[in-house]
Formats: structure tokens, C-alpha cells, sequence
């Protein structure tokens, strides 16, 4: 790889382990509100996104770091975002 | 043995190397100051003590105490009363309610906050206001909440502080994992122990040693310590803004759970002292907290929490009508019925805060945390050692030196500041507390920076630490303090067994001298 590639992809990856990965963390805790099933005491939804919360971000940003195909951690960030996003749009539209 | 990939562990090495160098000193000063943290109502009763420590701590009386008390308060204040037992046993009860805050724009709590004795039950102390600035001026607990407070936010303001002590708990999390993937051979790594003295491979595999023992533990700190960043910083408003139209009270209210239909007719409460005990025959332990909503109307609700039961973690809430004293529920913490996520988040309390298994309990974290805070040091001290032909280097080893052994002697010179400022009936005893540690911290800071042998930093550090340490029985006996025949007789064991450990731990620190010369001058094997 050239110089300017190198330097390139260290870009992308600082990106992606950094202001993508809190984003797509923040986008799943808000999501994860509106998905996660509310259970008997109707807490579920909203206390299991809080508390997974740290280890999301962890696991997202040891994969930005570690895994070596950068297309590839963007299309599991993007498609986690996207979900996430699609999710909250529609919930803030139907109210 | 973890076995990995040479590009992999490449990665986690530099991850480990970069996230400890950029952020392992604020680590360092998160994790001793939570470290001392754990002992936080301790350390209020020893700094604080009355003449005697009431046992229960939420004692019969409380029903006419709070009553008395209420009369003299604006009735806007009468929304949510909270008692519990702080500082040196003082009832500390909040009359307060909910209102907008100018100059934050957020909602707070406004309101009274009364130090009851709890014997008489007269008051001591009288603070109103908002309840940021009313933490500022109750002095009782100020010590602990000084030391409480630099763990949980640096002193940063809300909501930046926060935010930073869950990104170095994000930090801490990324160097435990990318530590223990990094180990080639974990449970040989807990024994192995190569060279001698102070030589770099000794100091790699004390710094590997230490690590391997205290991995899981600084795994759960790291992570329940970033839940709890995050969750006031970003989760809840979050949360709040999906869910419940940015409504943060009703977010509480669902997790919590949701209180009854609103019915504002006046009526007498029931009373308190009966719910007390009963909440603590039914859960078969203490009570230490007690909340009543809606004072004086037909809503009224009584919530009783109590310390765990011995052998659980954690122990139900009990609810009770505020007008017939009946038994409502009882709930867990969070949610009507047991949940998983109430239980996960009652076990990051509990996990987090180590009081579990009451004094015990709080010893091994003391223990494991003073283990993750030596690890911090030694590895950022081993690889600044490593790269030492280099000024940047050994400008932070400086620098590691100053906040290393430094931050020690600040907080051992925190209650220097504390004392004197309480028996002159300063009020506002933070200022004080953060002069001392100013000073302290600046003359450890100029040491470090002008002083051409480290080595002898770090002695005469840890020497300073051990004589302030050792001097805090002393500094409080000549404030005014309480002396042992009495302190026995009170029942105020805080101050007897605080009072030897303080001395311990100042001899402690001359051991550590004494052990870290003989390493220097004891030939490697």
C-alpha cells in the first residue's frame, strides 16, 4: 500500500472506531428503546439498552480496530445505524 | 493461552499501549479515588462523628422528627420528602420538589434539607435551596463527597464530567480486554516472576502479575463504572428524548415505576415509624432510606429501601399507602414485578459499590481496587521506562511520577483543609479541601518537574503520604475530634477503626520506601 493509501485508511479507521462507533452505539441504545421486548415488569425495554450500552461500544470499537476489511465494519455499522435510525424516524413520525 | 494472530496483537498492543499512555493517568486518579470511595460513609462518620451513633440508623421517633420539621417548611416543599442517615448518624431529611432551573434550564430538586439529631431529633443544620448548591454547603459528609465527587465527575461540570469518566471507563475496559488477549500464558503470568531488584524484566513481571490477578475484577469495574457515566450523561436523555418526548421524570417514573392516580384532598399520614419497622421485620434487615410522596394529600405513598439481607445482594422497596399505612407492594429497585433488567441493573450497583456483604465486602474492593490502581501505575511506569532515550518519555515519566505518587499525597493532604476549616465553622469546607489539595499537588508537581532522580520523587512522595496519613488520628484529635474512650463508648467504631487504619496505611508507605530501596540496591538473580 502507498504512503497516501496508508494514510488514508488510517483515517477511515480513526472515523470508524471513533465518531462512527458512538454514533451507532447511541443510535442502538435509542433503538434498542423501541425494539427490545418490554417484559412483565415493562422495564426491559428500556433498562437492557442502558446497561448494554458501555459493552456495544467496546465490541463495536474492537471490531472498527481489529478487523482488517474496513468495508466490512463500515456495512455492520452502517446496516446497525440504518436499522436503529429507521426505527426512532418512524416512532417520532407516528407520534 | 490466547492465541492470536501476529497483525492482531500487534493492534492490541498499540491499543493497549496508546489507550494507557493518552488516558492511563486519568485511569490512575479514577480508579484510587473510587478505590478510597468505597469507604465513603465510613469515612463521613469518622470525619463527622456526634456523640453517639444511634442504632438503627433510622430510629423509632423519625414519624415525630420528619413531622415537627415539616411544619416549618414551605408547603411547595412537602412534594417528596427524603430521610436518611448521614454523616456521623445526623437524619438528614430533603423537603423539597421539581422545579425549572434558570440558569441550567434543567429540572432540579429545590427545596429544605435539615440535619436532625437522632436522638432528640432537633435540628442541627438548616439548608435551602437548589440541591446542587445545598451539597455544597452541607459540611457533615463534605470529606467523603469531596473524594466521592473527584471519582465520579474530576470536578468537571455536569454533564462533561460524566461524559470523561465514562470514556476512562471505556478506556480501562479496552486495555483489561486488550491486556488479557495480549497474555501469552495467563496462568503462568500470575506466578512468573523472572530477574531481580528493580530490574525491567522484575518490573514487567510484577506489572504482568498484578494484571493477571485483577483482570476480572477491573473488567467489572470498568464496565459498571461506564454504565454509570453514561446512563445520567447520555442514556437517560437519550432514552428520555425517544421514548417519553424528553420527558426525564416520566423515563424515571416507568423505570422506577409509576406512582398512583393524583387525588390532592388533604389527609393525615400515617405513621412513619410503623412503616419503618415493619419494612425492616418484612425484609428482615435495616432500613436506610425512606421517601414520602405527596405529604399530606390522599396520594400519599411511603417507600421504604433497606440495606441488603445478609446473603443477598440486594433487598425489595417496600411501598405503603401514605394515609392507611398498608402494605402496597414489594417491589424490586426498579420496576412493579422482577425484571431481568431490573436485576442486571441491581447487580451493577451492587458489583459496582461493593457493599454487598456490608464491611467485608467493602475490604476486598479496597483491596482489588488499590490492585488495578498499581497495575495502572506500573505499566505506565515500565513503558515509559522502555522508551527512556527518548526527552518525550522521560518527560512523561515525569510526569507519571507527579500524578503517581503525587495524587496520593493530595488526598492524604485533603482532610488538612477539612479540619481546620470545620472547627472554624466554615460552611463551605470544599474550598479549603481544594486548596489543600492544591498545594499539595503543585508541590508534588514541581518536584517532579525540577528533580533530576525520579526515584528519589517517589520515595520522598511516598514518605510525605505516610506522614500525612499517619498524622490524620492526630489532625483530628487537635480540631476538636472525639477521643477514643469516648468514641467507645458512643459506639462510634468509624473513628476508632479509621483512626488505625489511617496510622497502618501511614506505615504502610514508609514500608514501601523501605521495600522499594532494598529492591534497588538487591542484585538481579
Amino acid at each position: 500500500m502507498s504512503p497516501t493509501a496508508t494514510k488514508r485508511h488510517f483515517w477511515w479507521r480513526t472515523l470508524l472506531a471513533g465518531p462512527a462507533v458512538c454514533l451507532t452505539s447511541l443510535a442502538a441504545l435509542c433503538g434498542g428503546a423501541l425494539w427490545v421486548p418490554q417484559g412483565a415488569a415493562a422495564i426491559n425495554h428500556l433498562a437492557l439498552p442502558l446497561v448494554l450500552f458501555p459493552a456495544i461500544l467496546a465490541a463495536l470499537f474492537f471490531h472498527a480496530c481489529l478487523d482488517r476489511s474496513l468495508i466490512r465494519v463500515a456495512a455492520v455499522q452502517g446496516s446497525l445505524l440504518l436499522f436503529n435510525a429507521l426505527l426512532i424516524l418512524r416512532a417520532s413520525w407516528s407520534s | 493461552m490466547v492465541k492470536l494472530k501476529p497483525d492482531t496483537a500487534k493492534t492490541l498492543l498499540a491499543l493497549h499501549g496508546r489507550f494507557a499512555v493518552s488516558l492511563g493517568l486519568a485511569l490512575y486518579v479514577l480508579v484510587v479515588t473510587g478505590t478510597s470511595s468505597v469507604f465513603a460513609k465510613e469515612i463521613a462518620d469518622w470525619s463527622s462523628p456526634l456523640a453517639t451513633l444511634e442504632h438503627p440508623r433510622l430510629p423509632v421517633g423519625l414519624d415525630q422528627g420528619l413531622r415537627a420539621a415539616a411544619a416549618t417548611v414551605d408547603p411547595r416543599y412537602l412534594a417528596d420528602v427524603s430521610a436518611y442517615s448521614g454523616a456521623g448518624g445526623r437524619i438528614v431529611a430533603f423537603f423539597h420538589t421539581h422545579e425549572l432551573r434558570p440558569e441550567s434550564g434543567k429540572f432540579e430538586e429545590i427545596g429544605v434539607e435539615l440535619d436532625l439529631d437522632p436522638r432528640s431529633f432537633t435540628v442541627l443544620e438548616r439548608r435551602e435551596g437548589w440541591s446542587e448548591d445545598i451539597a455544597r454547603l452541607n459540611a457533615a459528609p463534605g470529606l467523603a463527597s469531596f473524594i466521592t465527587q473527584l471519582h465520579v465527575r474530576l470536578h468537571i461540570p455536569a454533564p462533561y464530567g460524566l461524559l470523561v469518566t465514562g470514556v476512562l471507563g471505556l478506556a480501562l475496559m479496552v486495555a483489561v480486554i486488550s491486556g488479557f488477549c495480549m497474555h501469552r500464558h495467563l496462568l503462568r503470568d500470575l506466578f512468573k516472576r523472572r530477574g531481580g531488584g528493580v530490574s525491567l524484566l522484575a518490573a514487567r513481571d510484577r506489572h504482568a502479575g498484578a494484571a493477571s490477578w485483577i483482570l476480572p475484577f477491573a473488567l467489572v469495574l470498568a464496565f459498571t463504572g461506564s454504565y454509570f457515566s453514561f446512563t445520567d450523561s447520555v442514556g437517560l436523555p437519550a432514552l428520555a428524548r425517544v421514548a417519553f418526548a424528553g420527558d426525564e421524570v416520566r423515563l424515571v417514573e416507568a423505570i422506577v415505576g409509576v406512582p398512583p392516580a393524583e387525588d390532592a384532598r388533604a389527609a393525615a399520614l400515617a405513621d412513619i415509624d410503623a412503616m419503618v419497622v415493619d419494612a425492616g421485620r418484612r425484609g428482615r434487615t435495616v432500613p436506610n432510606f425512606v421517601l414520602v410522596e405527596r405529604w399530606g394529600r390522599r396520594d400519599a405513598r411511603v417507600s421504604v429501601f433497606l440495606e441488603p439481607a445478609e446473603g443477598d445482594l440486594t433487598s425489595p422497596t417496600y411501598v405503603y399507602g401514605g394515609t392507611d399505612g398498608r402494605l402496597v407492594v414489594a417491589k424490586p429497585d426498579f420496576g412493579l414485578v422482577p425484571s431481568a433488567g431490573g436485576k442486571l441493573i441491581e447487580l451493577i450497583f451492587a458489583l459496582h459499590y461493593g457493599n454487598f456483604a456490608g464491611v467485608s465486602s467493602k475490604i476486598v474492593w479496597v483491596g482489588l481496587g488499590y490492585g488495578v490502581s498499581f497495575t495502572a501505575l506500573t505499566g505506565l511506569l515500565l513503558w515509559c521506562r522502555r522508551r527512556a532515550e527518548t526527552p518525550a518519555w522521560r518527560r512523561l515519566n515525569r510526569a507519571v511520577h507527579w500524578v503517581g505518587f503525587g495524587l496520593p499525597l493530595a488526598l492524604a493532604g485533603t482532610p488538612y483543609g477539612f479540619f481546620p476549616a470545620r472547627a472554624a465553622g466554615i460552611a463551605d469546607t470544599q474550598s479549603w479541601m481544594t486548596a489543600a489539595f492544591i498545594i499539595a499537588a503543585v508541590f508534588a508537581g514541581a518536584l517532579a518537574a525540577t528533580a533530576r532522580d525520579m526515584t528519589r520523587v517517589k520515595y520522598l512522595l511516598l514518605g510525605l503520604t505516610g506522614v500525612a496519613l499517619a498524622g490524620l488520628p492526630l489532625l483530628r484529635r487537635a480540631t476538636g475530634g472525639t477521643d477514643w474512650p469516648d468514641a467507645l463508648a458512643g459506639g462510634l467504631a468509624a473513628v476508632v477503626a479509621l483512626d488505625i487504619a489511617f496510622a497502618i496505611a501511614g506505615i504502610a508507605c514508609f514500608a514501601a520506601v523501605w521495600w522499594q530501596s532494598r529492591l534497588a540496591t538487591s542484585r538481579p538473580a
